[in-house]
């Protein structure tokens, strides 16, 4: 399945959502961006020394365990797609759904890389069970997205830069809206 | 009467909230100047925190009240009951836990207006349209506003509130066949 990955989004058309969104994303490409460790630091504190402090382990650590889940998450639909067992509907949201990913995973190895660290790649193998049907490949997929949203939803919060935070709401945001269609297409009520 | 709903969305939450953030901000110093000589309870602490929760105390408001409004309209189907029912149950847990928050650091929760103007209301589709640009707002704004949180316990707290309102924006985009499939930029 190829999917393009969109590393340098513009902004979407003239609505709330996507007004509210955009600080987050120049917040965020900023952040993102190629520049050197300490121009990030300082673009983020103000004192490269106070953020070593307070967020290179703690924020480094939650990143590093986010890049894990997309990575994961990623070769999922990956397994989903080349199972031939899709039907096409379901194949397009699979796509959309790995391009998501693919965003996120990207946007949390630029911060790595700002940070002088090289992002991890995904495992060599995963178990993901044993897929025979598309509900195999639906459950699968719903699964972890549900432990995407209670990891997010858990390391969010302990997130102490605010482009990171701001990124990491948005992908949460993303990974419910997953986890809600495909509940839905599973047939398990949302509410 | 969408349109008039989401322009009064558009320029009561995310404008609204900006405002109160920026005067937050330029009173805070003001607040620390003063908390020494004040008494304890008489403190706001967080006071840029509390600003944003006042914003987002307000949008559960009016969505609860959207809720009641549809479910009085008697124009839902039995399962649109039950969503309702289970979105605006939602509600009042942030509802209370936003008061509770605003209230143990010291400031005055929003109360709810006597009426909100929901337009004219003549069909099921009429209030899933107002639900759902309801909680587009709202989900809007407490994306808008997570990464402004300076206390980490409020930003716990509001952490599941956002989860709450994607995914009953997604479930309402779905009811009214609009795309839910494309990531929006950020």
């Amino acid at each position: 399945m190829k999917t393009e990955t969109n590393r340098n989004p513009q902004p979407g058309g003239p609505n709330n959502e996507a007004r509210n969104r955009a600080t987050a994303r120049r917040n965020w490409i900023r952040l993102a961006g190629t520049a050197s460790a300490g121009a990030v630091l300082y673009l983020l504190t103000g004192n490269p020394k106070r953020l070593y402090a307070q967020s290179r382990d703690g924020d480094l650590g939650i990143l590093t365990a986010a890049l894990y889940l997309e990575n994961e998450a990623i070769t999922a639909y990956q397994a989903g797609a080349e199972s031939k067992l899709l039907s096409p509907g379901v194949l397009k949201v699979a796509v959309a759904f790995q391009s998501d990913h693919k965003y996120h995973r990207d946007g949390i190895g630029g911060v790595l890389q700002s940070f002088g660290v090289t992002p991890a790649g995904p495992e060599k193998k995963y178990d993901f069970g044993r897929l025979h049907s598309e509900t195999d490949i639906l459950r699968l997929a719903r699964d972890r997205e549900h432990g995407a949203v209670q990891a997010y939803a858990t390391l969010a919060s302990n997130i102490l830069t605010k482009p990171v935070l701001n990124f990491g709401a948005n992908v949460l945001a993303d990974e419910v809206r997953h986890l809600t269609i495909l509940n839905s297409v599973l047939g398990v009520a949302n509410y | 009467m969408r349109e008039i709903l989401t322009d009064k969305q558009g320029n009561a939450a995310t404008p609204v909230s900006r405002r109160q953030v920026l005067k937050a901000g330029t009173i805070s110093a003001a607040v620390g100047a003063l908390a020494s000589a004040l008494p304890a309870s008489a403190v706001v602490r967080y006071s840029g925190d509390l600003a944003i929760l006042n914003v987002a105390l307000g949008l559960e408001h009016q969505a609860i009240a959207a809720y009641d409004a549809g479910a009085r309209s008697k124009l839902l189907s039995a399962d649109q009951v039950k969503i309702a029912i289970s979105f605006q149950s939602d509600h009042k847990r942030h509802r209370d836990a936003l008061i509770h928050f605003i209230r143990r650091f010291g400031g005055t929760p929003v109360d709810a207006k006597p009426t909100y103007d929901f337009g004219t209301i003549t069909s099921a589709s009429d209030i899933v349209k107002l639900a759902q640009s309801l909680e587009q707002g709202a989900e809007g704004a407490y994306l808008a506003n997570a990464g402004k949180l300076e206390n980490r316990e409020i930003l716990n707290a509001a952490v599941p509130i956002l989860e709450d309102e994607v995914r009953h924006n997604t479930v309402f985009k779905q009811l009214l066949g609009m795309d839910v499939i494309e990531r929006l930029k950020y």
